[in-house]
């Protein structure tokens, strides 16, 4: 579903990440931990295509989003649910109004989005917030309110930051819950986190963890499998958002027999040529680049990369 | 974002953004008023000035044993000259007429008027002379050279009322270009500045936007269509306004100045208006794109 491929990033000048490569499939839960300043926020943010990496390309559905005009990104960023490290709501409007504004933006109907926003703040946070306005919450509950506009839908790509940052214990629960939920339903779910402990807690619901710091991800390959069939999504025309896939099987297949959305180029080393679509004979080539990735022993093994 | 998404957030806007359009039609319906009524003020005056310079600056009366068609030569002789823009041969019982009409107001003028003969006047001529800077100098040489003809019994050059209501009606003008001047930056002032408050607040929806991945276009279109409107509202109330006050403002400022009503047109004109209708909401929709910053919101 992403695939981000020698992202290089600076921050106002100095370097915020270094030649990261990361893929999530669909279906897929992955949670960064790191420290604080290790790069997490700026790997989303590129991952969300809110910002342009300095180098590297980042695949999404068949499209590099690094290589797109800027008037393309926007149809782009609507099939992607971000949580910004800060809880970005317009504070005169209503709870309900701010989460179906994510689906205003994808130009569903009003009735279904209105049904939809209910059923996800429901499941993230309390119902009973929906006519509140936004400015009137408290930074924890603006952050749930946040989350539930990345989840609304849910859109085949989830980003979150650190969506469980000064939560207590049942508030974190079910934002695990949530993002479980998203996985459940095909959406990619990518989340960063600084709390070694929610991360533990995403990795025992099924996530798979990789460690970033100093901007560069260390220790865990950067990719796992695909235990989701992969669909089309076409998202390179205004209105193409596709509703995300069905539940993923209940076994982790081995990747070989599925497919991976990781474009061959990449694997071939090569970055211009759009990607096609991954199929189960569309097996990439075991190159230099493939082992540099991780790819090669979970191909012959099978095993859960977390 | 579809139509109806966007009729529905618009319906649906805060207290605040709604206090914003309002006051943004109300200086839109000042600076319409203010640019109307500059239009008519000065069409208003250019019709005053005209009365006075078009009306009587030399009469001279005639003795009673001059013949008429004595009178009407001299009145031939008097339109050949260079500079005279009109002669009019007056004889005493319209004189008397004129002078009934115009006391006929006045208080305690009692029946005297009446009992006056057709002939209490003498035959007059009045002349009018084509408007320029050395009209007084034109005037009082024309009236020495006419105190100068047997025929004539007395003369009243008008000289020094009418440079009196020349630098008067200058006067006039210059004071209400600075009125209008500044009652014009005022209002834009008070415009922009109404608009711009509303800027941080649509700053912060357009990052949420952005993020949510609205196209640029589709953000500012709101606060576009938004504010031409808020301009078209301004402009047509002003126009109504105009319409419905500016003849009774006319009348009162005539008669306070004790003018003689003239035939100004007191509305403004299908071009003027217009005009006025098209300029309004392209300021609104320029305004509405000023102040909604979409570009590097999302980095900041």
């Amino acid at each position: 579903m992403i695939w981000l491929e020698g992202v290089s990033y600076l921050r106002a000048g100095s370097p915020a990440l270094g030649d990261v490569t990361l893929g999530v499939s669909r279906g897929e839960l992955v949670v960064v931990h790191g420290p604080t300043g290790s790069g997490k926020s700026s790997l989303l943010a590129v991952a969300a295509g809110v910002r342009a990496p300095n180098s590297g390309a980042v695949w999404i559905a068949d499209r590099n989003i690094a290589g797109l005009q800027a008037s393309s990104l926007p149809y782009v960023r609507r099939n992607v649910g971000y949580l910004p490290p800060s809880p970005l709501l317009i504070p005169d409007e209503t709870v309900l109004e701010n989460i179906m504004l994510a689906l205003a933006v994808r130009g569903e109907p009003i009735d279904s989005a209105e049904a939809d926003a209910r059923e996800t703040l429901a499941m993230v946070a309390d119902s009973a917030w929906e006519n509140r306005l936004a400015r009137s919450l408290s930074t924890g509950q603006q952050r749930l309110v946040a989350l539930a506009r990345a989840l609304v839908g849910p859109p085949p790509l989830v980003v979150v930051d650190e969506p469980a940052s000064g939560m207590g214990g049942d508030d974190r629960e079910g934002i695990a819950r949530a993002l479980v939920w998203a996985r459940e339903r095909g959406c990619a779910v990518l989340c960063a986190t600084s709390d070694p402990s929610f991360a533990e807690m995403l990795v025992d619901a099924g996530g798979r963890q990789v460690h970033l710091e100093g901007g560069r991800i260390t220790g865990a390959p950067a990719i796992g499998l695909v235990p989701a069939p992969v669909d089309s999504v076409d998202m390179r025309t205004p209105g193409g958002f596709a509703s995300p896939f069905g539940p993923p099987p209940a076994t982790p297949t081995p990747l070989a027999s599925l497919g991976l959305a990781i474009p061959p180029a990449m694997v071939r080393g090569e970055q211009s040529s759009p990607a096609p679509h991954a199929t189960s004979d569309a097996e990439p080539e075991k190159t230099e680049s493939a082992e540099t990735i991780g790819l090669s022993d979970r191909r012959s093994t099978g095993e859960e990369s977390s | 974002m579809t139509v109806a998404w966007i009729l529905r957030r618009a319906r649906r806007q805060s207290p605040s953004a709604r206090r914003t359009l309002w006051a943004a039609a109300g200086s839109f319906l000042i600076l319409g008023l203010v640019s109307g009524a500059t239009i008519l003020g000065l069409r208003a005056t250019r019709s005053w000035m005209s009365t006075v310079d078009h009306g009587v600056h030399v009469i001279a009366f005639l003795r009673d044993e001059m013949e008429p068609d004595q009178a009407a030569q001299l009145v031939d002789l008097l339109r050949r000259r260079p500079g005279v823009a009109r002669v009019r041969l007056v004889e005493p019982a319209e004189a008397l007429a004129r002078l009934r009409g115009a006391a006929r107001p006045l208080p305690a003028t009692g029946s005297w008027l009446d009992d006056l003969e057709p002939g209490y006047f003498p035959r007059s001529i009045e002349v009018a002379l084509v408007s320029s800077a050395d009209l007084p100098q034109r005037a009082t040489e024309l009236s020495r050279r006419l105190r100068g003809l047997a025929a004539v019994a007395e003369v009243d050059a008008m000289t020094e009322g009418v440079a009196r209501l020349e630098a008067w009606v200058r006067f006039g003008q210059r004071l209400g270009w600075a009125v209008v001047l500044a009652a014009g930056i005022a209002a834009l002032s008070f415009l922009v500045s109404t608009v711009l408050r509303g800027r941080e607040a649509r700053r912060r929806q357009a990052q949420v936007l952005v993020i949510l991945g609205e196209t640029a276009g589709k953000i500012r279109l709101p606060a576009n269509i938004a504010l031409a409107a808020a301009g078209l509202t301004g402009a047509l109330a002003a126009l109504v306004v105009l319409r419905l006050a500016w003849p009774a403002l006319l009348t009162a400022v005539e008669r306070t100045l004790g003018i003689v009503a003239t035939p100004v047109v007191v509305s403004l004109g299908f071009w003027e208006s217009a005009v006025c209708l098209l300029t309004a909401p392209m300021i609104g929709w320029v305004l509405g794109y000023l102040s909604t910053p979409v570009h590097g919101v999302v980095d900041a």
